[in-house]
């Protein structure tokens, strides 16, 4: 038995949350596991041992929260995400009943429609914050419309989402500060009933599957607590990855304007490049062996997304943004039977923003980003777009 | 020369569909959605047992296993 390497990192430091890319390769050099007293964890860091990982629920359990305090672990027990099968496989259906491609087929057309007319007013104004303006906007509207809050609770759902996310985090200051917010969007849904959502919505339509059997008694809550937490924060990063990424790489915006085709890949590039999530844990089953080093049964493991989306041993010149490079196999989205839930819906988004994008836009000339440390989601807090040159 | 199955995991297909981008002449998502195998059995070291190595290797929900 031999024990994996150590590292004096600390996964949650402001300077790794906001570029842990250096870190990433480090930590990779130091081997496929690496071990983190810092935040009691195993890191996994290489391509191949977490797509492993990620597939291998049995050893990678989920059922003992996948967040790195044992508060939210606790706030997490009996939902799809910190479960694994059996119980996971009947909470997963209840999720994506209304909520996987087949649910979504209808939607395609009115939200292309909507993130292009966002995009076609934003490119006649010129001058606007692409992340208020389009990342944290267009998600925000289709989830909310999708699930069917209306009123008041639309205005707390950004707040509501970065605290569900960020209270993943150790228990750091952070952490500390956005439990009470979560708390509120924990007793809302709690307490959110049919009545309160928009008629024909998917969240009214959870609610009615409940009256029928079809899900169990008491799952409605925690199922709309999973949209509001997981569809919106990580879509709100992806979405102003796409634009930062676009504006940065404009030979890469052309190649897709010339191209609509490579509008699904792009976004598997923008999504391998900078993952939405930096870290999502699980815990040891028994004791593993991965390349010759062993993880005790028990222990929490760390998940980099990131390092193994960047590892050269999988992909070639994994530093470079490159939109034809279309790789369908990255891991920001995990993989298994916790791959996001939402990835369907995800893509109709996401698609339609880069679709609007090359078909209005030939340049965005930005600004410098600002970026602020969270625990769990990386994303770009302002990106000030200065002059679009339209197409 | 040795045949693999394609075997399909039918209650955890979310009908992603990356699978038939991957290998369209082996398999749909018809009409309601639901993935259908249009061809179950590839010969190995073949072009379809390439393609479906390569749609397996895509689901995202690990719905598609090659034996």
């Amino acid at each position: 038995m031999t024990t994996p390497p150590t590292s004096d990192v600390d996964l949650f430091a402001d300077d790794v949350l906001i570029d842990p890319y250096p870190t990433y390769a480090a930590l990779r050099e130091l081997g496929a596991v690496v071990h983190l007293p810092a935040n009691e964890v195993y890191a996994l860091t290489r391509y191949d041992a977490i797509r492993d990982a990620l597939g291998d629920w049995e050893t990678f359990s989920s059922a003992r929260g996948i967040g790195f305090n044992p508060m939210v672990n606790q706030a997490l027990v009996g939902t799809s995400l910190a479960s694994d099968p059996p119980e996971h496989t009947a909470l997963r259906a209840a999720l994506t009943e209304n909520l996987s491609p087949r649910a979504l087929r209808g939607l395609k057309g009115r939200i292309d429609a909507r993130a292009d007319a966002l995009v076609a007013e934003l490119v006649a104004t010129g001058s606007f914050d692409a992340i208020d303006a389009i990342a944290r906007a267009f998600p925000l509207e289709i989830v909310a419309d999708l699930v069917g809050f209306t009123g008041e609770v639309r205005g707390h759902m950004l707040a509501w989402g970065k605290a569900a996310n960020q209270v993943i985090g150790p228990l750091n200051p952070r952490t500390a500060d956005s439990f009470p917010i979560a708390g509120e969007l924990y007793r809302w849904c709690a307490g959110v009933a049919k009545d309160d959502l928009a008629e024909g919505s998917i969240g009214r339509g959870i609610f009615e599957a409940q009256e029928r059997g079809a899900i169990p008694q008491g799952s409605a809550g925690p199922i709309i607590h999973q949209y509001l937490a997981a569809g919106v924060e990580n879509t709100v990063s992806a979405i102003g990855n796409i634009i930062a990424l676009l504006a940065a790489h404009p030979d890469q915006l052309a190649l897709v304007r010339k191209d609509p085709s490579l509008i699904p890949g792009a976004f598997n590039e923008v999504l391998r490049f900078w993952a939405p999530i930096n870290a999502w844990g699980r815990e040891t089953a028994r004791e593993v062996e991965i390349d010759g080093v062993t993880i005790p049964a028990g222990a929490r493991v760390a998940i980099l997304f990131g390092a193994g989306n960047r590892d050269p041993r999988h992909y070639d010149d994994p530093d470079t943004f490159a939109v034809e490079r279309n790789p369908v196999d990255h891991l920001s989205l995990g993989y298994g039977v916790h791959g996001c839930a939402g990835q369907g819906l995800a893509r109709l988004e996401a698609h339609a923003i880069i679709d609007a994008l090359a078909r209005r836009v030939e340049r965005l000339v930005v600004g410098d980003e600002t970026r602020v440390p969270h625990n769990a989601t990386r994303s770009i807090e302002s990106l000030p777009v200065l002059e679009v040159v339209p197409a | 020369m040795s045949t693999l199955v394609i075997e399909l995991d039918q209650p955890r297909c979310e009908g992603h569909g990356l699978c038939e981008e991957a290998a369209p002449d082996l398999m749909h998502l018809d009409d309601e959605g639901d993935l259908v195998l249009d061809v179950a059995r590839v010969e190995d070291g073949t072009p379809q047992a390439r393609a479906a190595a390569a749609a397996v290797r895509v689901c995202p929900v690990a719905a598609l296993r090659l034996v």
